[in-house]
């Protein structure tokens, strides 16, 4: 006789359908965030982020989004920070979701790139993009961050009205 | 036994799972259906479904129009380099960025001072943020400060530089982009690619640098300084003294700077005054700002 299924095995089993049907999966947009412990900008970094990395949406929260990276690392990223115009894990199927990297992959390659800022640098050789560098590096760590604020009293730590 | 009793409704429940976010799944999948059709027939067509509006515009290209803006700004104004200072406003530009509608830009915000008498805030693409010397020297403390900076935030969040760009420029680049599918440009698309970028960016010099952006634009930029510094529990009454400030600046020219890019500051007053919250302005802000200020020529 054949063992008869649990109803409780069977539930699970879509419900675990269920969940990976619904999945959404978000990709980062700009060139490199980090997966933050809470929901804020000075909590604690767990792992760096870099553009066209893959994250798995598992819950929003006035403007962050809960995720989980590829490595199984679970935390939170900005809205912001991430492109969430991406398909359900199975909504196309294999030849179709190809076929859709390939054309996002395309248009991502191409457009205003390095490759059209050297181009226009060389026509333009009186402008300078030294500064431009220069103040790219200037950078704000998520500890001061912190630190400016609660001393400030900004935001969470402010005062009173 | 009654478990194979439970089995059919449970499946049915299962299917019913399956059925809807099947639904889900077309709903969505029905724009990348539609692109991939289009896609059969020309390449071109379908870069032009996907992208037709400044909003398609991507974070890196925008980064690439921003850092182009930015560095013919910099060719018109020398940088006042003061590392402290730079440091102080760039952790108040931080600050504000994180409570902001937009707080992750493609390479983040940053904020550099530009070495000039003449009043000016001017706010690139992607987040590259200038302060002139002598707007700085009209602001009196951190709060009036982080107002001004929450402007310019705003016009990023809002890309309004983006906003700026003729709708043919798009078109010209967005086409452009869609005919080749290489992942580099040949000599000649290149060049075409290379064009469109330079219109694109003498659009928004010509507003940002040249006329300023439309006026609803910098009262929407008003609007939402005014939100970011609420949520700051910054004073939001630092904005209204600074354009109290510039009402009665008589070293201005019409013509020129802040002057000649902004709508009045008493028009601005009248219509942003309703909206800002006002806070305490702690001592201790007071204070660094001094100190990072000491020393402004």
């Amino acid at each position: 006789m054949r063992k008869p299924i649990r109803p409780a095995a069977v539930a699970v089993f879509w419900a675990a359908c269920a969940v990976l049907l619904l999945a959404e999966t978000v990709v980062v947009k700009i060139q490199s965030t980090v997966l933050r412990k809470e929901p804020k900008f000075y909590a604690q970094t767990l792992v760096n982020l870099r553009s066209g990395e893959k994250l798995e949406k598992l819950a929003s929260q006035q403007g962050w989004l809960q995720v989980r990276t590829a490595a199984g690392a679970v935390g939170w990223v900005h809205e912001s920070a991430v492109d969430t115009k991406s398909f359900n894990l199975l909504a196309m199927d294999k030849s179709m979701k190809t076929q859709a990297s390939a054309s996002e992959v395309a248009l991502a390659a191409k457009g205003f790139n390095k490759q059209v800022e050297e181009s226009y640098r060389a026509k333009h050789g009186n402008l300078s993009f030294v500064w431009v560098d220069r103040m790219l590096n200037i950078k704000v760590p998520a500890a001061e961050l912190e630190k400016f604020l609660k001393a400030g009293r900004l935001a969470e730590f402010g005062g009173a009205r | 036994m009654n478990t194979p009793r439970f089995r059919i409704p449970i499946l049915a429940v299962g299917f019913a799972l399956l059925a809807a976010s099947a639904c889900e799944t077309l709903q969505k999948g029905v724009g990348a259906i539609d692109a991939q059709s289009a896609k059969v027939q020309s390449v071109a067509k379908v870069a032009k479904q996907i992208r037709s509006t400044f909003a398609d515009i991507s974070e890196e290209e925008e980064y690439y129009i921003g850092r182009a803006v930015a560095a013919n700004i910099l060719s018109r104004y020398d940088v006042y380099n003061n590392e402290g200072l730079n440091l102080y406003l760039n952790a108040v530009g931080a600050a504000v960025a994180a409570y902001s509608d937009r707080p992750e830009t493609y390479a983040g915000y940053h904020v550099l001072v530009l070495d000039t008498d003449e009043v000016n805030a001017l706010a690139a693409p992607s987040g590259f943020i200038f302060l002139t010397r002598g707007l700085l020297k009209r602001c009196k403390d951190e709060d009036t400060l982080a107002d001004i900076l929450a402007h310019e935030i705003g016009h990023v969040c809002a890309k309004h530089g983006l906003q700026s760009i003729r709708k043919s420029r798009l078109t010209d680049a967005f086409k452009l982009l869609g005919e080749q599918a290489a992942q580099k440009y040949g000599p000649q698309e290149l060049a075409q690619l290379t064009g469109v970028f330079e219109n694109v960016l003498g659009d928004i010099a010509e507003k940002l640098i040249e006329r300023g952006y439309d006026r609803k634009y910098e009262y929407e930029a008003d609007e939402l300084a005014a939100e970011f510094a609420a949520r700051m529990r910054y004073d939001g009454g630092g904005l209204l003294d600074f354009l109290g400030t510039m009402a009665k600046d008589s070293t201005g020219s019409a013509d020129k700077g802040w002057f000649k890019t902004h709508p009045g500051p008493q028009d601005r007053i009248g219509r942003v005054k309703g909206q800002v919250k006002t806070f305490m302005r702690e001592k201790v802000r007071t204070d660094r700002f001094r100190a990072a200020f000491k020393g402004l020529k």
